[in-house]
């Protein structure tokens, strides 16, 4: 399973924190894609759409996910405070990902 | 836990109309129901919404011309992404000793105080509205934001950014965000968002120079956005320069700051909804510019003008620099004459945006 995630929007934009951060599970631990594909299955990601912009709301952050498991390939754009709590685990993982990513 | 930990604002739970569409043409008549009931509901909202948006911009409440209303509350999220969290802190209690409390608590404060003895504006509706904010948000949250009703700060990871509060502007900014929303409704996206974006770091600059003691003057004021918010080490002063856009930063991890100053620098992007936090830059110099050149304190002349032109019904949703600036120059001859006209011309052609 590929995953391409990208973060979106926030009070200000950091060239350098915006870049996308690409995971190939075959690349991480047992442990790691075990957990990865656990959570896109629980968020029924390939069934999710994108998130509406919050009417009236600024500086919020959003992102980008695209999956892509064998034939199968799906990309939505949600706003954090918009998805659900499945979607939110997702994001969190990904997110610490993308933490570490800057400083290796 | 109280109920209020639970709350989510609704316009985070309605689907897309699209979807609901969908549903009310293929769903069972249970689901049809739900959908049919959500799109009315989310109808009446934009209606009622837009009623109230209409008559705050043709005339102000009767609330703005009476006592003002300051009535802020601050709430604690206890590091998870619960909104509001737990009130913590109400109008007229002392200090907690917690910083973000307290900052953002005084920031509700200073950013109610330039409205209103600037501008006779009553709170970010015109109306007396409780200002709100919830801090504590997340964990390691890197962020503050607008979510349409209150603001929402995270403590910042420790690493890269400090606690969001720390800057008085940044509060300044948020709550802009929702007179913009209770005024010109500025679209979110490209040029109209990037409007939206410097009348929120215009007005946030100001509430900043105006709680500053001794109070700052256009010339010696810094026109830095979220000064201390970057950590030690963090190459870089602040997280945006009004004066000099482009230079606030440039580290090896942020990146370097791609502000324009310039339209011939304008940047086209599909990100950050269309470069919203990026193209600011040219509105930022633009005000800054007239700031400086008028001299003083920047909310008599330039925040006046700024202000009459995010009340003024002339100013559409979708509004581009341009016609930002057209408007800008009508209200600089309405208040200030020919004299006023000229040096608001002056400070937008200097950033590439020629008013015929």
């Amino acid at each position: 399973m590929r995953i391409q995630f990208e973060t979106l929007g926030g009070f200000a934009y950091f060239p350098g924190l915006h870049r996308p951060l690409r995971i190939d599970t075959e690349q991480l631990t047992t442990l790691q894609a075990g957990e990865i594909e656990s959570m896109v299955r629980a968020s029924h990601f390939f069934d999710q759409s994108d998130s509406i912009r919050p009417v009236g709301a600024a500086d919020y952050r959003s992102y980008r996910i695209t999956v892509e498991d064998g034939e199968k390939s799906h990309t939505v754009k949600v706003v954090e405070s918009a998805a659900d709590r499945s979607l939110l685990a997702l994001l969190a993982y990904l997110r610490a990902l993308g933490a570490e990513g800057p400083t290796q | 836990m109280s109920p209020e930990q639970h709350h989510r604002h609704s316009i985070f739970c309605i689907l897309p109309p699209h979807l609901l569409e969908a549903i009310m043409k293929n769903g069972s008549d249970a689901q049809r129901a739900m959908a049919e009931q959500t799109l009315r509901r989310a109808a009446a909202m934009r209606t009622a919404r837009a009623a109230v948006q209409a008559e705050q911009r043709a005339a102000p409440p009767a609330a703005a011309m009476g006592a003002p209303h300051k009535q802020r509350a601050v709430f604690d999220a206890s590091h998870t992404e619960n909104i509001p969290g737990a009130r913590v802190r109400a109008e007229g209690q002392g200090p907690t000793g917690d910083a973000a409390v307290d900052e953002a608590y005084d920031g509700l404060g200073a950013t109610f105080d330039l409205y209103w003895d600037t501008c006779r504006r009553n709170s970010v509706d015109g109306a007396g509205m409780e200002l709100d904010a919830t801090v504590h948000y997340g964990t390691d949250y890197d962020n503050a934001y607008w979510n349409g009703e209150r603001m929402i700060f995270g403590d910042g990871d420790g690493r890269l950014f400090n606690r969001f509060t720390i800057a008085v502007d940044v509060i300044g900014h948020e709550l802009t965000h929702g007179v913009t929303g209770h005024t010109a409704n500025l679209d979110y996206n490209g040029q109209s968002g990037a409007l939206n974006e410097s009348v929120s770091d215009v007005f946030g600059s100001m509430v900043k120079q105006y709680a500053a003691t001794p109070r700052q003057d256009a010339v010696h004021a810094d026109w830095l956005i979220g000064a201390g918010l970057l950590r030690p080490g963090v190459k870089g002063v602040a997280l945006r320069s009004m004066k000099a856009p482009g230079t606030a930063y440039d580290d090896p991890v942020l990146g370097k700051d791609p502000q324009p100053a310039h339209m011939k620098d304008y940047v086209t992007t599909t990100s950050d909804d269309g470069g919203v936090h990026i193209n600011s830059g040219i509105p930022n110099k633009a005000f800054t510019n007239l700031a400086i050149s008028l001299g003083g304190y920047s909310w008599e002349k330039a925040g006046q003008i700024w202000y009459r032109t995010l009340t003024d019904t002339r100013l559409a949703a979708a509004s581009q620099f341009m016609d930002f600036a057209r408007v800008t120059v009508l209200n600089a001859l309405q208040l200030y004459g020919n004299e006023g006209k000229r040096s608001v011309t002056e400070a937008w052609s200097q950033v590439g945006i020629n008013v015929p």
